[in-house]
């Protein structure tokens, strides 16, 4: 092929070439658009199955409601469900130090985290957090160290777990007839417990929103 | 059979006719002189644009039938270039056909060159025709053309001999096993008493011609065929039987010609030329006579076409492609439509049964999860006590063991000897279960034990004993995985420094202190 054929071929040259642009553009265009309306249909085929399969639990959701209800409102009432009740936790901590006739109760809160094993437990939309408290105590004998655990369980203030404890003898057991304290302490206790609260999503449907 | 202009050239005349759709239209004569050029190239004016297919039929004309060493690709068509610039110098009209190989030894590659002359007959007229901007498809002598007439009518004799009246005489081609080998234009008066006699004698001389030739001998048989476009030559056919009887002579008629080829009497009759014109545009022979300088302008064309079509083919593909996507995108658009509006429905037919449900404060799922979790956390939270438990028993069976301090821990990693939050890195297992494998994830409790062997007087081995006693009455619980010694009173690791003294002093002999952290099974 010379000079000649291709000025000669110039014109058949350039529709072919106007052809193929186009066609190439076109072709883009609608794989594009075919690949992003695919997605949407993908997505809206999941939200009617979704849907579809929320109706024909319904009425397993309503006999679930009535069954677990009493129970969430417990959890509800002893700060397991919602906000921090740390008022609570503290005021737990007295009336368990009280009761367990301990010398006081040194605590300190951490600020609320994520529950590091929330995976575990499979939460869903739900969210569970954890503060960490570290408590100082000193004890007359190993016994109150379960004494106050037990105590402090029992006053309902919160959901909490115990990660770590720590007794260790202070040498100052020597008790003195001529003091005017009944009891010295022995040990000196430390402890680490995470008060875990769980949060649910804001409610969004018609179930929430009934009075 | 595309559309194409058609021209026979010879020394009396040029004809044109036009092959449209597959069918011959009437033929258009102009004299060979300066008027029928002037004609000529009005005609051409008056002509749409379409290729052009070229006739001559001329006297000076050249066929030359050589074997040549077998050879293909380039030295092939190298060869041939030197062979025909060889023969044919003067003339830029020529061709080489392949026609099989020898039967000898060394099956020599057989060619038939063939060329024009007399350049001169043809260079006006083509030059018209070049003026006028029409493709030239190629340029052939007529009796290449006439070779058509054998497929046409099934003529498959070894030795034949094709006989036709021209304007410029009588044209004999001879073909071997339906290849040509060599023509003849005689010039012969057409009318006249004596014209049968002439041309059953230029027969004659013919055969005798192949036969000096060599092409052929007298004794072989030879087959004649008489074109007979005018009905004018049945007396040849009785003559040339009478005169020899072993001659196999048959001739075509015009009826049979119209019949056989397809083309009008009218046509037929319209010029001397329009056989061979026909011929032409049924098939073009492959001995094309134009060179490339010639032919450029329909190789162009013929690209262009190429080109078009395959812009055609392309752009119907595409179409067909975007047509299908298309509906595709419409059909799935529907789909999406139809899936919201069922979606919207199911939706409200939920918030119409969810009217009916307790007033809760979040969903049915939330609730029964938070339930679960909150079991779940109470199923796996532990306190010490199961631990201060084993050890409280371990010790009230080794009163030697004093214990100062208690430790424990739940959580993936081990309580740590020094207090600080990494794993442990003691020494090995002193007793029980070895840790189980891949149990890094798994929450677990243990216990570091900080005491003290009392009394203590100095004897390194018995209160390594009595804390290894103490470890082994541990290890033995069902509950333990495992009892680790982290320390004891003397250090005998031999990669360390050892000092001490063995006075019974008390003040001077120190305590029996040892640590040893208790690692409890994974589900306690």
């Amino acid at each position: 092929m010379n000079a000649d054929d291709l000025k000669a071929l110039r014109i058949p040259i350039f529709i072919l070439a106007v052809i193929i642009t186009i066609g190439a553009v076109a072709i883009f265009y609608l794989n594009q658009s075919l690949g992003a309306l695919r997605r949407d249909f993908a997505q809206q085929t999941n939200l009617l199955r979704e849907a579809r399969t929320r109706l024909q639990r319904s009425g397993d959701e309503k006999q679930v409601i009535v069954r677990q209800l009493p129970a969430y409102r417990n959890l509800e009432r002893i700060g397991f469900v919602g906000e921090e009740q740390r008022l609570n936790w503290v005021e737990g901590l007295r009336l368990s130090n009280q009761q367990s006739q301990l010398f006081g109760i040194t605590y300190q809160i951490g600020a609320q985290q994520p529950y590091p094993y929330a995976a575990e437990l499979n939460p869903g939309q739900l969210t569970i957090n954890h503060s960490l408290m570290k408590m100082n105590f000193n004890l007359l004998h190993e016994g109150d160290l379960m004494r106050l655990l037990t105590t402090l369980g029992k006053q309902g203030a919160g959901f909490f777990a115990v990660n770590h404890c720590q007794i260790d003898r202070t040498g100052s057991a020597n008790i003195n007839p001529g003091s005017a304290v009944r009891y010295q302490p022995n040990l000196r206790g430390e402890c680490d417990l995470s008060w875990i609260t769980v949060r649910a999503p804001l409610s969004t449907g018609a179930t929430e929103q009934k009075p | 059979m595309a559309d194409s202009l058609l021209i026979c050239v010879s020394a009396a005349q040029v004809s044109a006719a036009q092959w449209r759709s597959g069918r011959f239209a009437n033929c258009t004569v102009f004299e060979n002189d300066e008027n029928g050029l002037n004609a000529f190239q009005g005609y051409l004016q008056q002509t749409q644009q379409m290729p052009v297919k070229m006739i001559v039929d001329a006297v000076e004309e050249d066929y030359r039938f050589e074997s040549l060493p077998h050879s293909f690709g380039s030295d092939r068509a190298e060869m041939l270039t030197r062979k025909l610039k060889q023969h044919y110098r003067n003339t830029p009209y020529f061709s080489a056909r392949p026609q099989g190989r020898d039967t000898g030894k060394r099956r020599d590659d057989r060619y038939l060159f063939c060329a024009l002359t007399n350049p001169e007959l043809v260079t006006s007229w083509l030059l018209a025709v070049q003026e006028r901007g029409l493709p030239v498809v190629g340029i052939y002598l007529l009796p290449t053309v006439s070779a058509g007439l054998l497929d046409k009518f099934s003529l498959k004799p070894t030795n034949l001999l094709l006989v036709s009246l021209h304007n410029t005489g009588m044209r004999l081609t001879y073909f071997r096993d339906q290849k040509l080998r060599i023509s003849r234009l005689a010039r012969t008066e057409s009318r006249g008493a004596g014209v049968t006699k002439t041309y059953a004698e230029e027969i004659s001389n013919t055969r005798l011609y192949l036969h000096a030739l060599r092409v052929m001998t007298l004794d072989e048989q030879l087959s004649i065929l008489i074109v007979d476009r005018d009905d004018s030559l049945a007396e040849l056919v009785q003559t040339i039987v009478r005169d020899s009887p072993n001659i196999d002579c048959r001739r075509i008629s015009r009826q049979q010609i119209s019949t056989g080829l397809g083309i009008t009497i009218p046509a037929l009759e319209s010029s001397n030329d329009a056989l061979s014109l026909h011929l032409l545009g049924l098939r073009a022979p492959d001995n094309n006579l134009a060179p490339a300088s010639v032919t450029a302008g329909f190789r162009q064309l013929q690209l262009r076409r190429g080109i078009y079509k395959f812009s055609g083919v392309i752009a119907l593909a595409i179409a067909v492609w975007c047509g299908v996507h298309a509906y595709e995108i419409v059909d799935t658009r529907l789909e999406i439509d139809n899936a919201k509006r069922q979606t919207v429905e199911l939706q409200a037919q939920y918030l119409a049964a969810t009217r009916e449900f307790p007033a809760a404060p979040t969903s049915a799922e939330n609730l029964e999860r938070t339930v679960e979790i909150s079991k779940k956390i109470g199923g796996t939270t532990r306190s010490p006590e199961l631990m201060m438990e084993l050890v409280g028993e371990s010790l009230e069976q080794n009163p030697a063991i004093f214990m100062s301090a208690f430790g424990w821990k739940y959580d993936r990693t081990e309580i740590s000897v020094d207090g600080a939050a990494s794993k442990m890195t003691a020494s090995a297992p002193a007793t029980g279960m070895p840790s189980p494998q891949g149990g890094a994830d798994i929450r677990k409790q243990s216990a570091l034990i900080e005491g003290e062997v009392r009394p203590f007087r100095g004897d390194y081995r018995a209160a390594i004993d009595s804390i290894k006693t103490f470890a082994d009455t541990l290890a033995k619980r069902p509950e333990v995985a495992e009892v680790k010694v982290a320390k004891l009173p003397l250090d005998i690791n031999p990669t360390l420094s050892l000092s001490g003294n063995t006075t019974e002093n008390r003040d001077q002999i120190g305590k029996a202190e040892f640590k040893l952290v208790i690692i409890l099974k994974p589900p306690l």
